[in-house]
């Protein structure tokens, strides 16, 4: 196991020395915020339809994941390509199921 | 980068070398030893299974037994005999076959086999106890619940998969990382050998599988001790949930199976034609999509359950789909023996032997896959005729393939080719004659899990046979053992290639393996990178590095502990009920879980630094090759 | 014994990503959150099929306390923030910044928790227990098993402070916290769903 101290050469050392954005991850921050007190103030508001409501609730919180996923994590950026695979996976299998148990209850 | 760090070396001897070893071939002997010892129990459990069945309305074993007989046979064979073999040939070959000199994390490699075992050990603890699991190795809900089940046969099941799928779960992402990171320069994806390949997608299924598995016994272990609700309907629950976890984890499982299997044969057949693979890119491509199609395929098992036609019909429709990229590697293995100079090796004769009796298996997987059709096959002894075929025909002999082809990689000996043809043809034979005639057993309407059958009925003459078939079975097994013992008293005498005909870099280093298996990290410049070299008229590899010091892990009791401490944990979260030991056994399951945890706090808290192997040492290794 | 540190004189730019040891933990660690998903997401299936059962407990709607829950989720959320700017810092190689947001990070997760056994407990007395339903017991078990995440969080922390205070930061604890920051943020996307589909998508019925 050679290199184990030492420290070894890592491509995305090559990547970026510009500074690191504490501002994108503040917006970030106040968007998820932001994301959240809407999907609150729908369910609370209580005149919507709620189908619409149900829809609006997947899609915000699937922006806010994303949201997370990509700036806190990191995703978006180099060296992140078994993270997305290994992520995206397993959101295949999950969906498969949540079809599944969704079509099996409700249909 | 030479560190000249003067770490004590830290080898130990003995049986502490073996409870502290963190070396991946040391670990693989471990998994084969322990996977080997349950393979013969779940053996004898086979044969007392056919010894009850072998006439009609006998009474070799009680009706309790029996149960206990087919659920344990199940249990054992799939997590405790066929999952360690394979993790024993993925730890021993992976890291050879990919020029690295170690897993990405040894520690965490030790671990996987610690919970193993300490995770079978609780499960056929439960023999001596008196409550062995017995509602089927499928553990269908209401049945496995506490109304049907009263005594602790489920939770030994529970409790003991639940440790035991730990460690194949680490183990799966060891892997993983391992490959991922840690090729040697010149290795791409697409020059990896076939089973290096299959170990990738196997570990992405291990991955992906285990957790819903844990998920479903978890369930379960909340129903039965906590008075969880998941699948007791009087409470709202139910029971088909667990029937859908327990196969979204149970169809992949079927695919971590066989996969590696494919990779030794890919490997063999290629090996002992002297020819390269037919194909490759198709069959990385298509192992690739068994691997994404395996998990959606999961409620053909259950067809009968009343999801519906358009749940069945597309189910259906994609189980069928299975078939095609199977049928490619199929294609791909019998034109990399056309035209090529075929030795009949006993491991090519296991691997030529897979071939026919897998697509046996296949056509009727198909033929099951058709929803109405199933209405007839489900619960007969078509469906066991089935996947024994493809896990017998398939896995076994796969494994039997791969165990005369690494032997010599692994312990420096060769496995006598003479006893070897007599175990395969003993073992082959006994298993057609054993499973063949099930297939009509199951379309003559004799139902699975029975423990007796009338008279009369037309059943006699083929359970007569089976039961034959399975005691040639056990014959083939015993002369395999015979083989060990006999080979292991032969001189290590061998040489880096000793078939001669290698092709992928574990045939570059000496039989067997050094500790740190390579002395120079080689460059490969090809797919069957040794081959390459040789066709290019070189003896060795070429190293992209000088000789200098090898920075190895050091070895650790702490995996051990943490395995005994799930184990300690297990029982007493088992009996806490308060019919039982109550608060005692949730103290004694805290007290274990403490252990656990403790020893994690202590490894991350005590940094490994290792040990260095000196340059004095490996230069005397190769002194003492030439 | 942190020579390892002081190889070049000083720390490399990403020191988590500086040793093949640290690498190998960090794709590791992705490829076991891939696992996660699918983890909460089975329970994520199980708690969908039976979130209707309530048999003759109270109903989602009448059970769940709002505030409590956007309160937890501002704590979680800012948690996640936090050890954002903990690994800012680390970057910045600033160890003293680094063990500062990790301890607001303890704090506001361990805030969480104590208002999620809180809130269990009023639940409790309300006749929602785990054995009350089927939904009862897979809310429990799901919430339960995020909330159980949490606290093991939390001690994994509690850990790494000690030893960054002991060792400082060098290529090897590097990674380590590198990696809670990750589990922290996953476990803060979990909770996203979690708000969504069981109490939101509770209160709307």
């Amino acid at each position: 196991m050679a290199g184990h101290e030492q420290t070894t050469p890592n491509r995305s050392d090559v990547k970026t020395t510009k500074q690191e954005g504490s501002k994108k991850h503040i917006i970030a921050f106040i968007f998820s915020i932001l994301l959240t007190f809407i999907a609150f103030a729908l369910v609370m508001a209580g005149e919507i339809n709620t189908d619409f409501v149900y829809i609006m609730l997947v899609v915000l919180a699937i922006v806010q994941v994303f949201t997370q996923m990509a700036f806190w994590m990191h995703m978006k950026d180099r060296g992140h390509t078994f993270a997305i695979i290994a992520i995206l996976s397993g959101v295949v299998v999950v969906f498969t199921c949540v079809i599944m148990a969704l079509y099996w209850t409700t249909w | 980068m030479a560190h000249a760090h003067a770490h004590a070396v830290k080898r130990r001897t003995g049986i502490m070398d073996w409870l502290t070893t963190v070396d991946h071939k040391k670990i693989g002997v471990l998994y084969m030893l322990a996977g080997g010892f349950f393979f013969l129990i779940g053996g004898l459990e086979a044969i007392l299974i056919r010894l009850q069945l072998m006439f009609p309305q006998s009474e070799v074993v009680s009706a309790q037994f029996y149960n206990e007989l087919i659920t344990m046979h199940g249990t054992t064979m799939i997590f405790l005999a066929a999952m360690p073999l394979i993790f024993g040939f993925m730890n021993a070959i992976i890291p050879l076959q990919i020029g690295a000199r170690d897993v990405a994390f040894p520690f965490v490699n030790a671990l996987g086999f610690w919970t193993f075992f300490f995770g079978g050990l609780l499960l056929n603890i439960s023999f001596i106890a008196g409550s062995v699991p017995d509602a089927g190795w499928t553990m269908y809900a209401p049945l496995s619940g506490t109304t049907y089940t009263e005594h602790h046969g489920t939770d030994y099941y529970v409790i003991g998969l639940q440790i035991a799928g730990i460690g194949t779960l680490v183990g799966g992402i060891n892997f993983l990382v391992t490959i991922i990171n840690m090729r040697a320069p010149g290795m791409t994806f697409m020059r990896m050998p076939m089973f290096t390949w299959a170990t990738f997608i196997t570990s992405a299924l291990i991955l992906f599988a285990f957790p819903a598995l844990t998920v479903g016994l978890a369930a379960l272990m909340f129903d039965r001790i906590f008075n969880g609700n998941f699948f007791d309907p009087s409470a709202g629950g139910n029971v088909v949930l667990w029937e859908h976890i327990f196969w979204i984890f149970g169809h992949p499982e079927v695919y971590i199976l066989i996969l590696p299997a494919f990779g030794i044969i890919s490997e063999v057949i290629s090996t002992f034609s002297r020819k390269r693979l037919f194909g490759y890119s198709s069959m990385v491509f298509a192992t690739v999509l068994i691997g994404f199609l395996g998990f959606m395929v999961w409620a053909h098992h259950m067809f009968t359950t009343g999801l519906g036609p358009i749940a069945n019909a597309l189910f259906s429709i994609a189980t069928m789909l299975i078939a095609v990229p199977t049928g490619i590697k199929i294609f791909n293995w019998l034109f990399t023996m056309w035209g090529g100079s075929i030795r009949f090796t006993v491991a090519n004769m296991f691997a030529i032997g897979f071939v026919p009796t897998f697509v046996m298996g296949g056509v009727t997987g198909v033929m099951l896959a058709v929803a109405p059709a199933d209405y007839q096959y489900h619960d007969t002894y078509f469906v066991v005729a089935h996947f024994h075929y493809v896990i017998v025909g398939g896995l076994v002999m796969g494994i039997f393939a791969g165990m005369h082809y690494w032997w010599p990689k692994m312990f420096g000996r060769m496995l006598s080719e003479k006893l070897g043809m007599w175990t395969f043809w003993i073992f082959y034979i006994g298993f057609h004659m054993t499973f063949f005639v099930q297939h009509f057993l199951g379309l003559l309407g004799m139902p699975r899990r029975i423990w007796q059958y009338l008279d009369g009925m037309g059943l006699n003459n083929m359970n007569l046979i089976s039961t034959i078939g399975a005691l040639l079975m056990g014959v083939g097994t015993i002369m395999f053992l015979i083989n060990i013992v006999i080979t292991m008293r032969k001189p290590k005498n061998l040489s880096n290639d000793p078939w001669e005909d290698g092709r992928t870099l574990e045939w570059t280093i000496p039989s067997p393996a050094p500790e740190y298996n390579f002395a120079q990290t080689p460059l490969v410049r090809g797919y069957d990178a040794w081959w390459h070299e040789k066709m290019d008229g070189n003896t060795k590899m070429t190293p992209v590095e000088p000789i200098g010091p090898i920075h190895m892990p050091s070895p650790s009791i702490l995996p051990f502990f943490m395995a005994v401490g799930l184990f300690i944990a297990g029982f007493g979260f088992m009996y806490s009920k308060p019919i039982d030991l109550g608060l005692t056994g949730i103290a004694i399951g805290a007290a274990g879980l403490l252990i656990t945890f403790g020893c994690m706090a202590l490894r991350s808290w005590f940094d490994d630094h290792g040990f260095h192997i000196e340059e004095e040492e490996i230069l005397k290794d190769q002194e003492g090759k030439a | 014994m942190s020579s390892h540190s002081h190889v070049e004189g000083q720390l490399p730019h990403e020191p988590e990503r500086a040793t093949l040891e640290g690498r190998n933990k960090i794709t590791g660690f992705w490829l076991f959150l891939g696992g996660e998903t699918v983890l909460f997401g089975t329970l994520f299936a199980a708690y969908l099929t039976l979130r209707g059962q309530i048999m003759d407990g109270p109903a989602p709607n009448e059970l769940f306390d709002f505030l409590l829950v956007a309160i937890a989720t501002a704590l979680l959320l800012t948690s996640s923030l936090t050890s954002v700017f903990s690994m800012q810092a680390m970057h910045r190689k600033n160890t003293k910044a680094l063990i500062g947001w990790l301890l607001v990070t303890l704090v506001l997760g361990a805030a969480f928790l104590g208002l999620e056994i809180y809130e269990f407990n009023h639940y409790v007395h309300l006749g929602h227990t785990f054995s009350a339903s089927a939904f009862s017991t897979s809310f429990y078990t799901l919430v339960g098993f995020h909330g159980a995440h949490v606290a093991f969080g939390l001690f994994w922390v509690i850990l790494l402070l000690f030893q960054l205070k002991k060792r400082g930061l060098n290529t090897t604890t590097a990674p380590k916290v590198y990696l809670f920051s990750l589990y922290w943020h996953f476990i803060d996307v979990v909770w996203v769903f979690i708000f969504t589909v069981v109490y939101l998508m509770g209160k709307v019925g």
